[in-house]
């Protein structure tokens, strides 16, 4: 079943008739099966967070549409924009992202509470989750007080708790510690397979996007290039760094392995 | 020179984050320079009767103000500083000595204070006259025309001098505080986020329990009590508001986090956050409460005093004029008077002021005390009485005194009390009794006795003929008799009562002028209102844009916030409800409180003064009707800085 279409997206920076337009996405099309990982890479500048951004309706596209369950982004109105963010996407920063005034459990049944949910239905949500990601024991600390992994994982947690149609990662793992960030890569393989979620992760860390079904490679704002994982995680990493070595703007990370 | 070009450029850059503290720190300069200027005009100094009394006023609320700008200026200072450790802390970080970046500070500073005083200088040198003429009109009921104002030189030195030297203080203290920063912790400072304030149960009872102290303690009815409480009172109720924002306020929002209705979103939000923010702000949120307090009570004292000031003349005097004499000349220097100034007499009244002592047993009643030895009355025939009660300004009942019965006159403002103790009770004369069957609740007929007995025409005549009732002295000598009048626009007629005053001083032993009292309860009353007027503007405008300044701090600390839960879809209207109740109760918790001390402080008001000066049953829910008219309106212009905190607010989280 298909979750998500990109028709014919562009995205142009800059006023029209100004000679400093710039366009950060051209015409992109693809779709997303439900239960699908999908990754997306590409070097810096590339237009990742821009489509992410899109995707997540926090941005609009200057053409193309963009559905997400059979429902039209470019046709609804802030409100409405606010509703569908609350009940279809969870987003999954970089830099976690959680309220530094809010205990981790806070954090995390934030967005049930902003939809209005009873406080047994959200408690019976959480303690179920929680369990799952193992922050049980830190629900009610702050996240000055725990680890980046912890919030990471508080962060997902929060990202997974509405049952919404698509996660949207950017660059989860890119605040995290190796040993950290394959915790998290463990956990968003464990929501998509357990919950049967659907994740779109944006990275430029080849490792990471070794955890992902299918990779999509955009360069200027264009997709360049598509990779499935295939029996061994080792050849699908090789392939990745192929690709990013021609694309340009991969890291060195072969040293990953090397540690395991 | 480098360093100016740069100070200026921090200037310009962050106008607007500095415009409200511009703003109130011009108005205070502004009001300390039109204060001294009031006082050091001859012309306006000699309009008032009490000119002492007058100058001592406006200084000691001069200095009250100055030294509440010191304060303003200390603590938005520091506030300052650590908005900009960052910025500092680079400079530092390329290589800038502390010692210069204290001399930057201190540019800035100065800078900004010349600023402020100069436009605060123009706009009272501007504004003097009119602030004179409002100042004249308030309290001058008989001032028409106009005053010369010429700047002084003299009060502009005066002002300059001292507010100088405050900025440079403050500025040179930047240096001090700069000293103290480590650089590493110049670069946590922002990323720190702060701590959250657990609270305590035993500070919550134990402040409300301090005020709850103070204010039953305001609450006491006897006056001289008061005044001699007044000074613990004060402590209790500001130590223990400090005390309240510190640990019990922390531990109320911690319990409401228990509640469910906290989990619903916006509340959630609003309340963690401004939990984080208390540690921060619980100081200035206690001065709020205290400084509004003061103002407000001062404000709605000056505002009563002022508005009752007609009732409280005919209150203390009872008539337009009364005076004692037997001298029949006087008599007629007053008719001449009325008639010399065409001004008609509507009731003209002599009588004598007949005095007994009759007998009863000792007792007190409605705090008062009756029987003891040296106890004497006034007494008077109905007739004579209701003469007396007709030629006041205030309309009072007749009496109606039935043989054998008398009637009670004495203000004690609690006559149902009095009546209880006294219905019913005797009255001994030499060789008769009267019964007594009412009181009423007033002075106005006493002329120096105590207590007014009023008796039925015939018991008063069987009383004279038996020598019960005296006019005369242990010398034979016969008492004064007392004249009353009553006469058309007796508050207005200024030529006429000037006059009266000429023709009664010194040649009657006692004689009161409703005018005089009057005049000179409005020239006091209009400056209390007047100072306090300016005072509660500063008050607001300083406390406001400490509040504005802090909240402005946070908003920007605040915006990944606001980011994040757009991101996790909050809707728009609901992120304006987040931040209104993110943002009111900053503001308005204090403003509450602050009210809350006041009605208590104007209790005791009440019983010091008001209760004195209007007679009526409950002189409290006069006070009170007055004092709510200011609460409103101090609510109504500090509410207006709240909403452009609001709008500041909001224009930089989203």
């Amino acid at each position: 079943m298909e979750i998500l279409r990109v028709e014919n997206i562009s995205k142009v920076y800059g006023t029209k008739r100004s000679a400093k337009q710039f366009r950060a996405l051209n015409n992109i099309s693809f779709s997303v099966k439900k239960g699908e990982f999908l990754g997306v890479m590409g070097p810096s500048g590339s237009g990742k967070t821009t489509l992410l951004n899109i995707i997540g309706s926090i941005d609009r596209p200057t053409t193309g549409r963009c559905i997400i369950d059979g429902q039209d982004l470019t046709k609804l109105n802030k409100n409405q924009l606010a509703q569908h963010r609350i009940k279809n996407i969870g987003f999954i920063f970089q830099d976690y992202n959680l309220l530094e005034t809010m205990t981790l459990k806070e954090n995390i049944i934030l967005p049930l509470a902003l939809h209005g949910y009873k406080v047994r239905e959200m408690e019976a949500k959480l303690a179920r989750l929680s369990h799952d990601l193992g922050i049980t024991g830190v629900l009610d600390k702050y996240p000055y007080e725990v680890s980046g992994g912890e919030q990471q994982r508080a962060a997902a947690c929060r990202a997974v708790i509405t049952n919404p149609k698509i996660i949207l990662a950017d660059e989860p793992t890119g605040n995290l510690d190796s040993k950290s960030g394959r915790a998290l890569l463990d956990l968003l393989t464990l929501i998509n397979q357990k919950y049967q979620a659907t994740i779109l992760m944006v990275t430029h860390d080849v490792f990471a996007a070794s955890y992902c079904q299918k990779i999509m490679f955009i360069r200027d704002g264009e997709i360049y290039n598509e990779l499935y994982a295939g029996e061994s995680k080792r050849q699908f990493f090789d392939a990745i760094i192929d690709v990013m070595s021609v694309l340009g703007g991969a890291d060195n990370e072969a040293d990953y392995f090397s540690h395991s | 020179m480098k360093l100016i070009t740069l100070a200026i450029r921090n200037i310009k850059r962050s106008f607007s984050k500095y415009a409200m503290y511009f703003f109130a720190l011009s108005f205070s300069v502004f009001t300390v320079y039109s204060f001294l200027a009031l006082m050091y005009n001859d012309q306006v100094m000699a309009k008032f009767t009490y000119s002492d009394r007058y100058r001592a006023m406006l200084i000691s609320f001069g200095v009250v103000i100055f030294v509440f700008v010191a304060f303003f200026l200390i603590s938005s200072n520091n506030s300052f500083i650590r908005a900009r450790k960052k910025e500092i802390s680079t400079y530092s970080l390329f290589g800038m000595t502390n010692r210069k970046i204290g001399w930057l500070l201190f540019v800035e500073t100065m800078i900004v204070g010349s600023a402020a005083l100069v436009v605060g200088l123009a706009v009272g040198i501007f504004a003097s006259k009119l602030i004179a003429m409002i100042l004249l009109n308030l309290t001058l009921t008989h001032f028409v025309g106009d005053v010369e104002f010429s700047t002084a030189p003299k009060v502009v030195y005066l002002t300059v001098v001292p507010f100088l030297l405050v900025f440079g203080v403050i500025g040179l203290t930047g240096r001090w505080v700069i000293g103290r920063f480590e650089l590493i912790d110049l670069f946590k400072a922002n990323k720190m986020p702060e701590t959250r304030f657990k609270g305590s149960i035993l500070l919550l009872l134990f402040s409300l329990m301090l005020m709850g102290t103070g204010y039953y303690l305001a609450a006491w009815r006897d006056p001289l009590l008061l005044m001699m409480l007044a000074l613990p009172i004060l402590v209790l109720v500001i130590v223990g508001t400090f005390l309240f924002f510190r640990g019990g306020l922390p531990k109320i929002l911690s319990w409401l986090q228990n509640r469910r209705s906290y989990y619903r979103g916006d509340n959630l939000i609003a309340v963690s956050t401004f939990n984080h923010r208390l540690k921060s702000i619980s100081g200035l949120m206690a001065a709020i409460a205290v400084l509004s307090a003061v103002a407000v009570t001062v404000i709605a004292s000056g505002y009563t005093l002022y508005a009752t000031v007609e009732k409280s003349t005919y209150d203390a005097v009872g008539y337009d004029l009364y005076f004692y004499t037997n001298d029949e000349q006087v008599l007629h220097d007053v008719r001449a008077a009325f008639a010399e100034h065409d001004v008609a007499v509507i009731m003209e009244h002599t009588t004598y002021r007949y005095q007994a002592r009759p007998r009863t047993d000792m007792f007190v009643a409605a705090e008062w005390e009756f029987g003891t030895p040296d106890t004497y009355y006034r007494i008077y025939p109905q007739s004579e009485f209701n003469q007396l009660l007709r030629a006041a300004r205030e309309r009072y009942p007749q009496a109606d005194v039935g043989k054998g019965e008398a009637v009670l006159a004495v203000r004690t403002g609690n006559n149902e009390l009095l009546e209880k103790e006294w219905v019913g009770r005797k009255l001994d004369f030499s060789n008769s009794s009267l019964t007594v069957t009412a009181c009423m609740d007033l002075d106005i007929t006493d002329f120096g006795a105590y207590y007014t007995v009023v008796v039925n025409d015939s018991d008063f005549t069987a009383l004279m003929e038996n020598g019960d009732i005296i006019t005369t002295d242990s010398g034979k000598s016969p008492f004064d008799r007392v004249t009353v009048v009553k006469y058309e626009n007796p508050l207005g007629s200024h030529d006429l009562n000037r006059r009266l005053n000429q023709v009664l001083a010194g040649r009657v032993s006692s004689y009161r002028l409703a005018y005089n009292h009057y005049i000179d309860a409005l020239e006091n009353f209009g400056l209390v209102c007047f100072i306090g007027f300016f005072m509660s503007i500063v008050f607001i405008l300083m406390t406001a844009s400490l509040l504005y300044f802090k909240q402005i701090m946070a908003a920007q600390e605040e915006r990944h916030l606001y980011q994040t839960l757009r991101k996790i879809g909050i809707r728009p209207q609901q992120e304006a409800r987040v931040i209104t109740k993110r943002l009111l109760p900053v503001f308005f918790i204090p403003l509450l409180l602050g009210f809350l001390h006041s009605i208590f402080a104007m209790k005791s008001a009440d019983t010091m003064v008001f209760s004195g000066m209007l007679a009526v049953e409950n002189s409290y829910l006069i006070v009170l009707k007055f004092s709510a008219a200011m609460y409103l309106g101090y609510g109504l212009v500090y509410g207006i800085f709240y909403l452009i905190t609001r709008r500041q607010y909001i224009n930089i989280v989203s």
